[in-house]
């Protein structure tokens, strides 16, 4: 008989938004790096949502222990292999990156420019990290739902992902932005990362086999199959092929990969947990 | 480090008194829970944050209708690889130098992730005090020249507390004798250092398979996964990054060909 770690809905949260700080950092860093000048937006956008959902993050995360100041117990050790330790570390590296790119962003110097390009390639690693690393966490329990698929971290990723550009595309949409050449680099890049999801989810599901049971069947199914895989990966897709004219359908299908990506870590951590 | 020490768990032995239950409740000041019913004599089903010690009853329908009793009483295995150790951000969860594995409550922070990294769901979360518990092996006792209560007050030996070298080679004359005996299913779980988790300090001789004890086959360390895992987050990174490079990329202007943001 083995114990879950009865984590709730601040976990949840502290997932999808680490998910979408992350893939809403490496978006702008990667346009910054290889795209041109109708990127700005794309750029500033994703750097200055990151910055706010990382510290949503941290604040979520304190708060999920109780006693705040405990949070303090965890600078005093430092353990690379164990996804908690590091982890905890990381989300402050992170948000020291955001942080700079978000500073740096303010200004159109030549020189700062090229700094915050230089700054923005190595946090996208720290990007990378953040959105994955909690699916590693997972899997490296004694849990056989989450740990017995070899994938979690990279599904964590590829959704962070989704989830990220989604936002900024979303975010693009509101602002009025949605007109230039910009909007459709960000719906390319998020289709790319869906289909990789999916395939991901895909491969997951097959390795986890009947250990799956807790999303596949029983009360979690319909919002697994329905809210995540259908409404929340296959839909968009369609939308996004179909009615990429249509800006109102784009973001409409941006606000169903929101959804997915939450519902997607709602499922895997409530499942086993309820 | 010192002489690891060990408790060996004799189920041959039990006969169900909890002795050794309401021993560790009342050394380690542990309040009592309601009792649940979980179909048997047995209680609780599972360890908690106030049971440490707890005697499992094993009904087994024999061949001619009538139940036999499996009588474990189970415990932290104080694992040499241990997960929940491994998991522990703080440092918290740390091994003494008898090898022992122990909560520093203060270092504790909450997170529950060792909860969920034991391979035997040992640990359990405290809501009163917020932090993690689980048997500390009478870390208080052992310091001072005791073994633990629950072995103290075991009426049959059925736990036995010693050096651990000394408890294993015990232990294999007596599980050769139960073979002789008639007792063809007769096992040790965790005592061979090679066999799983390097070893349990808190190891057992079973009368059946250790499924039949709600003890699994081949318990792993959970964190072996966070390689392979690692990797393949890194592949779904390459690939996304990829993916987002061609979406952006500026044809025939390349890096840096744009002005600034
Ligand atoms: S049995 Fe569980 S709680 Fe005890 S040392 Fe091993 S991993 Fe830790």
């Amino acid at each position: 008989m083995l114990k879950t770690p009865d984590w709730g809905m601040m976990i949840v949260f502290y997932f999808f938004l680490g998910g979408i700080a992350g893939g809403s950092y490496f978006t702008a860093a990667i346009a910054d790096n290889f795209g041109g000048p109708r990127d700005r937006q794309v750029i500033r956008l994703g750097y200055w949502l990151s910055l706010p959902l990382v510290l949503i993050c941290g604040i979520l995360l304190i708060a999920d222990l109780g006693v705040p100041a405990r949070f303090l117990n965890m600078l005093f050790t430092f353990k690379f292999w164990d996804p908690m330790s590091i982890g905890a570390w990381m989300v402050g590296v992170f948000g020291l990156f955001s942080f700079l790119s978000c500073v740096l962003s303010l200004s159109s110097s030549e020189a700062m420019v090229t700094l915050r390009r230089k700054v923005s390639l190595v946090g996208t690693l720290a990007g990378f990290f953040l959105a994955s690393y909690t699916g590693v966490l997972l899997s490296a329990t004694a849990l056989p739902f989450w740990s017995e698929a070899r994938l979690m971290g990279a599904l964590f990723l590829a959704s962070g992902a989704s989830t990220g550009m989604a936002a900024i595309s979303l975010l693009l949409f509101l602002s009025g932005g949605s007109t230039g050449e910009a909007w459709g680099k960000v719906k390319r890049a998020d289709r790319y990362s869906m289909i990789l999801e999916l395939v991901i989810l895909a491969v997951f599901l097959g390795l986890l086999g009947s250990a799956a049971a807790p999303i596949i069947q029983g009360q979690f199914a319909p919002l697994f199959w329905g809210g995540l895989v259908v409404a929340g990966l296959v839909v968009p897709l369609v939308l996004d092929f179909v009615g990429s004219k249509a800006k109102t359908l784009v973001a409409l299908s941006a606000i169903l990969v929101l959804a997915g990506g939450f519902i997607l870590r709602y499922v895997l951590l409530m499942s086993i947990q309820a | 480090m010192a002489r690891t020490l060990a408790m060996f768990t004799d189920i041959s032995l039990c006969i169900g008194c909890r002795a050794c239950q309401v021993a560790c409740k009342q050394w380690n000041e542990l309040p009592m829970e309601d009792p649940e019913w979980t179909g048997t004599y047995q209680n609780h089903a599972h360890f908690t944050d106030k049971t440490y010690r707890l005697v499992r009853f094993v009904e087994k329908p024999q061949a001619d209708g009538r139940l036999q009793w499996d009588l474990m009483s189970d415990v932290c295995k104080h694992c040499a690889q241990a997960g929940c150790l491994e998991a522990c951000p703080t440092g918290a969860i740390y091994r003494t130098e008898y090898g022992t594995v122990n909560i520093n409550q203060d270092a504790c922070n909450g997170c529950r992730y060792c909860v969920s990294s034991c391979p035997f769901g040992v640990v359990a979360f405290n809501h009163d005090t917020g932090r993690a518990s689980k048997c500390t092996f009478c870390n208080d006792r052992i310091h001072n020249g005791l073994g633990p209560a629950c072995a103290k007050a075991c009426p049959t030996e059925s736990i036995q507390f010693g050096f651990r070298d000394e408890l294993v080679a015990k232990a294999e004359k007596r599980v050769a004798k139960l073979k002789e005996m008639g007792y063809k299913e007769a096992r040790l779980y965790g005592a061979d250092s090679n066999d799983f988790l390097g070893g349990l300090n808190a190891f057992f001789l079973l009368l059946d398979k250790p499924g039949t004890y709600n003890l699994p086959d081949k318990p792993k360390l959970p964190q072996r996964n966070v390689f392979v895992d690692s990797l393949l987050s890194v592949g779904s990174a390459v690939l996304v990054g990829l993916g987002a490079i061609v979406a952006f990329r500026e044809r025939g202007q390349g890096k840096g060909g744009g002005d600034n943001a």
